[in-house]
């Protein structure tokens, strides 16, 4: 259609239209898959109100319509997951467009029987506005956005895996671990995408194995860019607009001490994490999280704990700002030492261990335990074996999870790090006698099994799981109050 | 991307040549001749002034800040490259592009609260709530394609005005001279580092002592600086040399005036080791100086009848 044809036919669907639209719930059948299990993709309770213009006024609106509509363009096959945020359905498209989507569909506010704009919530204007506007291969790639019926779809490139999926099928009897080279080409990819975001001014804020795509061909995208934001000179402190960010065991020490200006150096401790994560096939800081008071934020005693377990205590010596940090005295509240069994005791440990013996960390330990070889007997091992990781794995793994934000790994350097090769051209670069693929499958037998989804027509109805811990900003959605019924002109 | 220009959505999406903004326009009012003849409206930079006065009314009763007002500033010329004028309420219209832009800069503002400035604000031309808000936020976010992100001119500001050496006084001139660019079509003409050094350049050419700032002595001092700034910018061009011939003043014993001879040098040196395009920038600082120019013709009441006088016969006023 040229821009024309395009703009007019807009206008009238803005303005001119007198077609009460489709039905009012939009449910369609598949008829493909063979048996008549019905998708909604509209909530059986969010009816649409129809606005009838008044035909005398040429002028009165006859409410927005959408130029494009989804139902039109793609079929759904299946729901995915639910967040907070709406629903992720996997769909195909309906007009020859190859491969699979994922058509994330923001749920609109309820109000009683009927749904209304409410106004965009905050963080779904930065998401649609950051996708729109990046670029990666190691990024999710949005394919549009369609504004229809007061929801909003996110129409995205499908991705068959994550890492979440993915460590949990290795977790599976019998337990095995990933395969190195999937390892590393993991951490590149992500690191690739983290650096791109982070040389483009945005913090992704919500890192974590659900959040990493891999794509059936091993390419890994960073997806879920709902809490991402731009940090270029804001007008406001971060934290003045988002009191809690990324979910609680991927969540940097800084942020758990309550830091008010965050860097992309939070991003890399989720990064760090991920990749414990990836190797250890768990989360390397398993806490509870304390539930947000009212309103203010609650020290995460639990999280820091497990953090100071294995990290050791943070000193001001490696820290130098750790002092002013506005939770820095409860710090010592914490049990400095591994204590298996009672991991959370929150009395004071003054007595036997020096500050030394506290602040001493257990990673390297740790990473060896892990791996399955010895910091001492480094041998080279066979290369189906984490321990091939080596010392240069531990390295890295401790630039990532370093405690003060500004000695701790960039994406960039990361980039460089004699793990990868040292060249830190990396992928394909011939100065590497280890090559890192761009297919984090390669090389593999077997394959991982495909992404679950769901048919059940009751799954698309119950209302969302409690999802991504969100922003603590109320969102400009409506709270209480319900509103006004859109009358008819 | 969001920090590259060059890979932004706004480059290559939202930057038209004069040819082809025009011939949007054109095709836009062609679409609606008969909305366009029955309502006639007063040329686009007086529709441009009244609109903005109206937005940074509302914003100053919100308390935003300007960085968001200069996005709201975008997002109306956006939208109204897509949409004719007499088709919308252009009140509605401002008052989505702020709550919009606010979110968008991270400084959001409740919709309750917009939605309750805007209808004191506009008692008689505007019946809001906020699905008609939020209705038209959907309409404009899909004329926008989503495309959200905006690179502004202070930016670029910012970061030179110390390479300068900028005063103060400077500094605010080539700050108010990129508020007063949201009036033109130079948003949707030129890349923001140039409209930003544009601007310095006009700040130091005319002199931020006398008593200029508003828009009417502006022009005139403009007017005269532009011959300068224009041999200025030629002298660098054709000889490449950086010996200041033609830098205005030099023989003004004044100190002030020598610091600000130099400050011009280095910023002539500055244009012609960079790869600025230069002649853009002619172009735009002439078309800010006509713009000066224009707004002296600017009436207000004439402005505001005109439109309120298609809002009201075609209904848009109301819900």
């Amino acid at each position: 259609m040229d821009p024309i044809t395009h703009l007019h036919n807009n206008v009238r669907a803005y303005y001119g239209t007198r077609d009460p639209g489709p039905a009012a719930q939009l449910i369609f059948r598949d008829k493909n898959l063979g048996h008549s299990h019905q998708y909604t993709i509209l909530d059986s309770d969010h009816q649409l109100t129809v606005v009838h213009p008044d035909p005398n006024d040429r002028g009165s609106r006859g409410g927005y319509q959408s130029k494009v509509k989804v139902m039109d363009k793609y079929r759904v096959v299946g729901f995915i997951s639910s967040g907070t945020y709406g629903r992720v359905y996997k769909a195909h498209g309906r007009q020859g467009q190859p491969g699979d989507f994922a058509i994330k569909k923001f749920k609109p506010d309820k109000e009683g029987e009927q749904i209304q704009y409410t106004g965009i919530s905050q963080s779904a204007i930065r998401e649609m506005a950051l996708c729109s506007e990046l670029r990666h291969d190691n990024v999710i790639r949005l394919i549009e956005i369609i504004l229809e019926d007061k929801c909003i779809f996110m129409v995205f490139e499908y991705a068959e895996h994550d890492l979440l999926q993915i460590i949990h099928h290795h977790t599976q009897q019998p337990r095995h671990s990933i395969p190195p080279s999937t390892v590393k080409s993991i951490m590149f990819q992500l690191l690739n995408g983290c650096q791109y975001l982070h040389s483009n001014w945005v913090l992704h804020r919500d890192l974590k194995p659900a959040n990493i795509m891999v794509t059936s061909s091993g390419h890994v995208k960073i997806g879920d860019l709902g809490l991402a934001r731009l940090f270029y000179k804001p007008l406001h402190s971060l934290f003045s607009g988002d009191k809690v960010v990324v979910t609680i065991w991927y969540r940097a020490p800084e942020l758990l001490l309550g830091s008010r200006h965050y860097t992309p150096a939070i991003d890399l401790w989720a990064v760090g994490c991920i990749f414990a994560e990836l190797l250890s096939l768990r989360p390397i800081f398993k806490g509870e999280e304390a539930k947000m008071d009212k309103k203010t934020v609650p020290f995460q005693r639990n999280q820091m704990q497990k953090i100071v377990e294995i990290m050791g205590m943070p000193t001001k010596e490696r820290w130098p700002l750790l002092t002013s940090m506005p939770e820095y005295s409860n710090l010592s509240t914490l049990t400095p030492m591994m204590l298996p069994g009672h991991p959370h005791h929150p009395h004071h440990h003054h007595h036997h261990k020096s500050s030394a013996a506290a602040s001493t960390s257990h990673l390297e330990k740790w990473y060896y335990g892990t791996i399955g070889g010895h910091a001492s007997t480094s041998s080279p091992a066979s290369n189906g074996s984490l321990t091939s990781l080596g010392a240069e794995g531990y390295r890295l793994l401790a630039g990532l999870l370093e405690y003060d934000p500004e000695k701790r790994l960039t994406a960039e350097k990361a980039l460089h790090h004699p793990f990868f090769g040292g060249s830190g051209s990396g992928m394909g670069a011939g100065a590497s006698t280890e090559q890192i693929s761009r297919n984090c499958f390669e090389g593999l037998k077997t394959a991982y099994p495909t992404r679950r989804v769901s048919q059940d027509d009751n799954d698309i109805r119950t209302s969302s799981l409690p999802g991504t811990k969100r922003s603590g900003l109320p969102d400009d959605s409506l709270v209480g109050r319900p509103v006004k019924r859109l009358k008819d002109a | 991307m969001a920090a590259n220009f060059w890979e932004s959505t706004q480059r290559r999406n939202w930057q038209f040549s004069k040819d082809e903004l025009a011939q949007m326009r054109e095709k836009l009012e062609e679409s609606e001749q008969s909305l366009v003849q029955m309502f006639p409206l007063p040329q686009r930079r007086h529709l441009s002034i009244y609109f903005n006065q109206q937005l940074n009314r509302l914003g100053k009763r919100l308390g935003v800040r300007q960085q968001a007002l200069a996005t709201a500033q975008i997002y109306l010329k956006r939208f109204y490259c897509k949409v004719e004028i007499r088709r919308t309420n252009p009140y509605l219209v401002i008052a989505t592009a702020l709550y919009l832009a606010c979110k968008m800069e991270e400084c959001p503002q409740h919709i309750r609260l917009v939605v309750s400035e805007a209808r004191s604000l506009w008692p008689d031309s505007l019946t809001l709530d906020i699905s008609r808000l939020g209705e038209c936020e959907f309409f404009m976010i899909s004329e926008m394609h989503s495309q959200l992100i905006v690179h502004q001119p202070y930016r670029t500001l910012t970061s030179l005005q110390s390479d300068f050496f900028l005063s103060q006084d400077e500094s605010n001139l080539a700050v108010s001279i990129v508020n007063d660019h949201y009036m033109t079509d130079l948003p949707l003409l030129y890349p923001p580092h140039i409209i930003a050094l544009t601007a310095i350049l006009l700040a130091l050419v005319l002199r931020p002592n006398s008593p200029g700032g508003t828009a009417t002595t502006m022009a005139a001092a403009t007017a005269a600086a532009l011959a300068q700034a224009q041999a200025q910018v030629t002298s660098r061009t054709n000889n490449g040399s950086n010996n200041g011939q033609n830098v205005p003043g030099a023989s003004d014993k004044d100190r002030q005036q020598e610091a600000r001879v130099t400050k011009v040098q280095r910023y002539a040196a500055f244009l012609t080791e960079s790869a600025i395009d230069i002649e853009e920038m002619v172009d735009c600082t002439q078309e800010l100086i006509s713009f000066y120019e224009c707004h002296e013709q600017y009436n207000d009441k004439i402005t505001r009848e005109q439109i309120n006088r298609f809002v009201k016969a075609r209904g848009l006023d109301k819900p």
